[in-house]
């Protein structure tokens, strides 16, 4: 016992929702789909393959209850004490179950398109989709970046800073002269966090939320004053309090060098500070927004999904 | 001028308030005396509105003087006007400086010069200590005040901070939000502080928001009431006197803790650490004839019990016999022992058998089986198995018990019988079970848990030398030398000693010559290796485990440093002893042999990789050392959706314990603000009513006898605890779906502003054990990022099959 000291760190101490259990629903949603190509294969009716057919109704019904089952996974993530396995297993599943209806629901159409609701239906599952793929790819690629992006600071951290560099940035003004500080006043005023309405709007809800009311408490702006002011040009974020003129400003200062030379740089200084911090929340708010907003586009395909296929079944059993 | 008394009672409260309040209602010629301007200042200095508990409710009160659970404001009116009504002869700011004497005359001296005679004296000072003040000129006055209760109440004040422990760091930073704060060291650091505060307050020094002298004492406080601000405090500084206007000096010192005082009457401590206490009788009797000692300083850290003592003391002093108030809850206790009569005589029965208890007071006796449980197992029954989690220590009053020493093999057993006891390893190593126990015939046990045997262990040294003499003889016994004739083990117990060190502190260094091994008892290690000018973390070493063999086995200077990386014990035994140990046992030499070459192969393959060393040396910095479950967070799964901390905050009242972007992260490795469930957990050290326990698999969590008081999270090195109030509704999943509102598992931010008179708790991480299947942060995290793992699952025990 004593001798089975010596200890790694393993790297397999977390492990992703897409390799869970060694690829568990991958190999499922494989077999399903091997099973349905078969059947198609081996089913040859006499009016051709279609949502007809008893094949085409099997798959139907697999398909829709897929799809169900599917949206069930936006309950599931909110019954926090639900002990019916993982949301990571749930998501698994979610995402190579979601997958195989391309296959299903393809070979249930037997391939018969049209301008009807039915291959509405179809068009928004392949919507639903194509936006989950694009939200693994995200999920795959900006964790990663935020981090990176971070370097150990938090989103708090770096707002109290930015508060106190420019409280010190206007002290430092104050002791040059007037119009240093109505410049700096000025470049406060720019500061834009979030990037306006765009990320507003689309952003991550609560960080953005959050982000601009400690800004407008601590600003002492009001949203409407800040909507008046110059929108960012292009790009959820583009904020620029230190705008070309700020650092022209402080230049023409240092070079005319009149007095206080000293000042002048430590406020320059201060300034390249403020400006790197803005630059990184902004990031991080468009980083954050960028990997979350997919999920607005996701569900409520979803919900159009639901409202087509069930006029696509009522229509069916209708019109038959 | 001098008084002469039957009974003077020092310290006004809850203890010695009911003591005094006794003597006034039997008419005895009495006197209280009390430091402060105010009766009970313990509780006087409690947070302003706090909602004081009375626990343990099962006890009943006895006392002249009423108390039940309440605001802390009705509490100190309702013991005014009882005290007062009773007619007790109460002589506010009178602290007491100096008492002589014993039974029938005592000289007692009040720091105003007056001089009190009296026959008998209870002392009931509690353990707050006395306030340390500035100790210079004008420290009472006005603008000097020595706590803060609200930093909310004050703005644009130039505010001094006199101190550089947590309270002031905490205080200074608070009040620097709204008014301009100049903090006093008297030395060049703040390292005292914990580390979080020390970096926050350098940075605020840093930032310019407060202002501080290194190096400095105050001289003298000038009080001008004519002036704006009214006051000036004159700073002894490195480069000179200097004046500093201010409208408040807020001085954070600590406290004297009251040790000193209560020796300088003549008490015995038992032991020299900190947490020990003066031992008195079942009459509460100190060694002083004459001084009685009850309350806090007597070990009853809570208000009721602290009350009956007052009333108890005075009838004991009288000559008269009380059925102590605790007498019933110990006769149920022990209404179910074999042959059972009376509780003195099970007390007797219990300390004639179990020889560990008998250096102990009838007193501490009772104490000690009032907290613990009398167990009569079945025969066969399993008392505990390996890898439990629990703590707690058992003696055995009769029969047997069988101790399984290898797992599943039933063959070899240990037997202990009457007056033997088990359950010391996981006491001190914070560790798993190392043996599964079974109940032997007509077996009966008495279980006390960690804390009440901590207390022990620290106030009675007979008690720790027992238990620690067993330790080192079965731990030398299962880790080192199994199968050992007992002449070998006891040679190696007498080469061996018992060494602590600090975390950061090094066991042995590269290069140095090995003579002895450690076997860590309790914390744990990290093994490095200086390499291209760093340190590259090789491995880490949990207790239970050895180091510092291979020198030994080799004959070769240390490879390697060995540093503890949390507070950790080590059983020490000499290279000679266990060489000839070697020489001896050849068994035990090919196993010592195996561990070597694989020890030496894996120090090989981690020096390939040294970045892995790096992700170790950082978990060891974050504390991970002492942990037995903790959340890791890989950020590159991370979509920051929270669903760990609204999972958290869904399944426990609407209050997360769980913050998932505070703390740091290494590459991607991130550890979140969660509670480790720590081997030795810290919040445990100071909880009057002993409400944080240890289950089973070992999760750490806050019973409902939590009274609020606040010790836990200041205790807690990762800040993981919060007081607040639980929300018993959860919100609706299908309201809010259809209607909007608040979503499951968001933060209810109204609720924790208005929870009407609920008072606040202690809240922490219980790793969700009321429900099945794990935490409940971990089963909502969609991703993966989310993992709880023990030290051992993460830095896994690598074995070359
Ligand atoms: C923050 C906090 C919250 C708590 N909450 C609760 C709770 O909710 N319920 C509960 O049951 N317990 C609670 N406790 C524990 C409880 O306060 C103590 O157990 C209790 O006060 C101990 O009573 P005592 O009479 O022994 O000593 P104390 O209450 O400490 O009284 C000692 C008195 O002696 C005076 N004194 C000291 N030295 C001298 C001297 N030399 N001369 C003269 N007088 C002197 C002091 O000024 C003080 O008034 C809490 C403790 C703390 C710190
Ligand atoms: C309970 C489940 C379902 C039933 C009972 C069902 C039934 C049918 C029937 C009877 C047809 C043949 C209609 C015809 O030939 O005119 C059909 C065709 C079709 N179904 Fe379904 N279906 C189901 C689920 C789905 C799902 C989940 C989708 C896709 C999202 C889907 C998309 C289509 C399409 C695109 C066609 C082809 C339309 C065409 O032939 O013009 N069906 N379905
Ligand atoms: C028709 C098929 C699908 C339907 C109806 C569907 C529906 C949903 C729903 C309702 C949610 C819950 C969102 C929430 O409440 O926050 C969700 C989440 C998600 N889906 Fe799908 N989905 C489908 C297919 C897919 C596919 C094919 C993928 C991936 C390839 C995918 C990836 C995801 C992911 C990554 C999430 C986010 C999980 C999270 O962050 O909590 N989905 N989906
Ligand atoms: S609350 Fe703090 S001290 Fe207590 S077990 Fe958790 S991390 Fe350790
Ligand atoms: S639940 Fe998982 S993915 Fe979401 S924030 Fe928490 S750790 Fe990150």
């Amino acid at each position: 016992m004593a001798a089975e000291t010596s200890t790694e760190p393993t790297a397999t101490v977390h492990q992703g929702f897409l390799v869970l259990e060694r690829f568990r629903y991958l190999k499922l949603a494989s077999l399903l789909c091997v099973l349905a190509i078969v059947a198609y294969w081996w089913h040859q009716p006499a009016s051709g393959p279609g949502g007809g057919t008893w094949l085409g109704y099997t798959l139907g019904t697999i398909g829709a209850l897929l799809i169900l089952w599917l949206t069930w996974l936006g309950r599931r993530k909110r019954k926090y004490a639900s002990r019916l396995g993982t949301v990571r297993g749930w998501l698994s599943a979610h995402v190579y179950l979601g997958l195989s209806l391309l296959v299903i629901v393809t070979l249930h159409t037997g391939f018969h398109f049209g301008w009807n609701i039915h291959t509405l239906s179809y068009v928004l599952m392949l919507l639903v989709i194509a936006s989950g793929i694009y939200g693994i790819a995200v999920y795959a690629r900006y964790p990663s970046l935020i981090t990176a992006n971070r370097d150990h600071g938090t989103r708090d951290a770096w707002l109290a800073e930015l508060d106190e560099l420019n409280e010190q940035s206007l002290k430092l003004a104050d002791a040059l002269d007037t119009q240093a500080h109505q410049v700096i006043v000025r470049s406060i005023d720019r500061i834009r966090i979030g990037g306006g309405l765009r990320a507003q709007l689309f952003g991550p809800r609560e960080a953005v939320r959050k982000a601009f009311a400690r800004v407008e408490q601590e600003l002492g702006e009001t949203t409407s004053f800040m909507a008046s002011q110059i929108r960012p040009a292009r790009g959820a974020a583009a904020i620029s309090p230190d705008a070309h003129s700020t650092v022209m400003f402080m230049a023409g200062q240092l070079a005319s060098s009149t007095q206080d030379n000293e000042n002048a740089q430590k406020l320059l200084d201060l300034i390249a500070r403020r400006r790197d911090l803005t630059s990184r929340i902004n990031r991080d708010i468009r980083l954050h927004a960028q990997m979350q907003i997919w999920l607005y586009v996701h569900v409520p395909l979803t919900f159009a999904l639901l409202a087509a296929l069930i006029a696509h079944i009522l229509s069916v059993f209708i019109y038959w | 001028m001098e008084d002469q008394f039957k009974i003077a009672v020092i310290g006004s409260g809850p203890a010695g308030l009911s003591a005094a309040a006794h003597a006034a209602e039997l008419g005895l010629q009495h006197v209280l005396l009390e430091a402060e301007a105010h009766l009970s200042n313990t509780i006087f200095r409690y947070q302003k509105g706090k909602y004081v508990m009375a626990e343990p409710s099962i006890l009943p009160l006895r006392s002249p003087v009423s108390f039940g659970a309440g605001k802390r404001e009705q509490i100190l009116e309702k013991w005014n006007q009882e005290t007062g009504g009773l007619k007790v002869n109460q002589r506010l700011r009178s602290e007491v400086t100096a008492l002589n004497g014993s039974r029938g005359d005592f000289t007692i001296k009040i720091a105003d010069g007056s001089i009190v005679k009296a026959e008998h004296v209870v002392l009931a000072i509690g353990m707050q200590g006395n306030i340390r003040k500035l100790g210079c000129p004008g420290e009472d006055a006005e603008f000097v005040q020595y706590q803060l209760d609200d930093p909310d109440e004050y703005n644009d004040e130039t505010i001094i901070v006199v101190g550089a422990g947590d309270a002031a760091i905490e205080n200074a930073i608070a009040l620097s939000e709204r008014n301009k704060v100049i903090i006093v060291n008297r030395r060049d650091e703040f390292d005292r502080a914990k580390a979080a505060n020390n970096a926050a307050v350098l940075k605020a020094i840093a930032d310019g928001r407060i202002q501080c002298f290194y190096n400095s004492g105050p001289r003298k406080a000038e009080d001008q009431a004519e002036r704006r601000p009214r006051g000036v405090l004159v700073l002894n500084t490195a480069s000179g006197e200097v004046h500093l206007p201010c409208h408040r000096v807020i001085a954070r010192l600590g406290a004297t803790p009251p040790r000193k005082f209560v020796e300088s009457c003549g008490v015995v401590f038992p032991t020299p650490d900190p947490t020990s206490l003066p031992a008195v009788s079942g009459t509460y009797e100190s060694n002083v004839p004459g001084l009685h000692i009850i309350g806090a300083l007597a070990g009853f850290p809570l208000i009721k019990q602290a009350m009956n003592q007052g009333y108890e003391v005075v009838e004991f002093i009288l000559g008269n016999k009380v059925e102590p108030a605790d007498e019933p809850l110990l006769r149920s206790k022990f209404g179910s022992l074999p042959g059972f009569t009376s509780v003195d005589a099970a007390l007797d029965l219990v300390q004639q058998r179990v020889p560990v208890l008998a250096p102990l007071t009838r007193l501490q006796l009772r104490e000690f089986l009032l907290d613990s449980d009398l167990r009569t197992p079945q025969q066969g029954q399993t008392i505990f198995e390996r890898n439990d989690y629990s703590d707690s220590f058992y003696s055995i009053v009769e029969g047997q018990v069988e101790i399984e020493l290898s797992a599943g093999d039933r063959s070899r057993t240990v037997t202990l019988g009457p007056g033997e006891f088990f359950g010391e390893m996981s006491l001190i190593s914070g560790r798993r079970r190392s043996a599964t126990v079974r109940a032997g015939q007509g077996c009966v046990l008495v279980e006390t848990p960690r804390r009440s045997m901590n207390k022990l262990i620290y106030s009675v040294p007979a008690v720790k030398r027992v238990v620690d003499e067993a330790f080192l003889r079965r731990a030398i016994l299962a880790n080192i030398a199994p199968d050992a004739p007992p002449e070998t083990v006891a040679q190696l117990v007498s080469s061996a000693s018992v060494l602590a060190y600090k975390p950061g502190q090094t066991l042995f260094r590269e290069g140095e010559v090995g003579d002895c091994l450690h076997l860590i008892r309790k914390g744990s290690v990290t093994i490095s290796r200086h390499m291209d000018g760093r340190d590259v973390v090789l491995a880490y070493v949990p207790a239970g485990q050895y180091v510092g063999e291979m020198a030994l086995v080799s004959n070769l200077p240390r490879s390697a440093t060995a540093t503890a990386a949390v507070a950790t014990e080590t059983i020490r035994i000499e290279g000679e002893a266990f060489k000839a140990l070697l020489a001896r046992m050849p068994t035990v030499r090919e196993r010592v042999q195996e561990s070597y070459k694989t020890r030496l192969a894996r120090n090989v393959a981690a020096l390939q990789q040294p970045e892995r060393g790096g992700v170790i040396g950082f978990l060891m910095a974050q504390g991970i050392g002492e942990a037995t479950d903790v959340l890791l967070i890989d950020e590159s799964l991370c979509v920051r959706c929270d669903q760990c901390e609204k999972a958290c905050s869904n399944t426990h009242g609407g209050l997360s314990r769980l913050n998932r972007e505070a703390g740091p992260t290494y590459e991607n490795l991130h550890v979140p603000t969660s509670c480790r469930h720590c081997e030795h957990p810290h919040c445990m050290k100071d909880c009057p009513p002993d409400a944080i326990k240890r289950a089973p698999n070992g999760e750490v969590f806050i019973s409902d006898s939590c009274i609020g008081c606040g010790n836990c999270q200041r205790n807690c090195p990762y800040g993981v605890i919060q007081m607040g109030v639980e929300d018993k509704n959860k919100p609706s999943l299908w309201r809010w779906m259809l209607f909007g509102g608040r979503e499951p598992g968001a933060a209810d931010h109204d609720h924790h502003h208005h929870h009407g008179g609920t008072p606040k708790k202690a809240a922490k991480c219980d790793m969700c054990k009321s429900l099945p299947g794990g935490p409940a942060c971990v089963r909502a995290c969609p991703t993966g990022a989310a993992r709880r793992v023990s030290p051992e699952q993460f830095l896994r025990v690598a074995r070359k099959d």
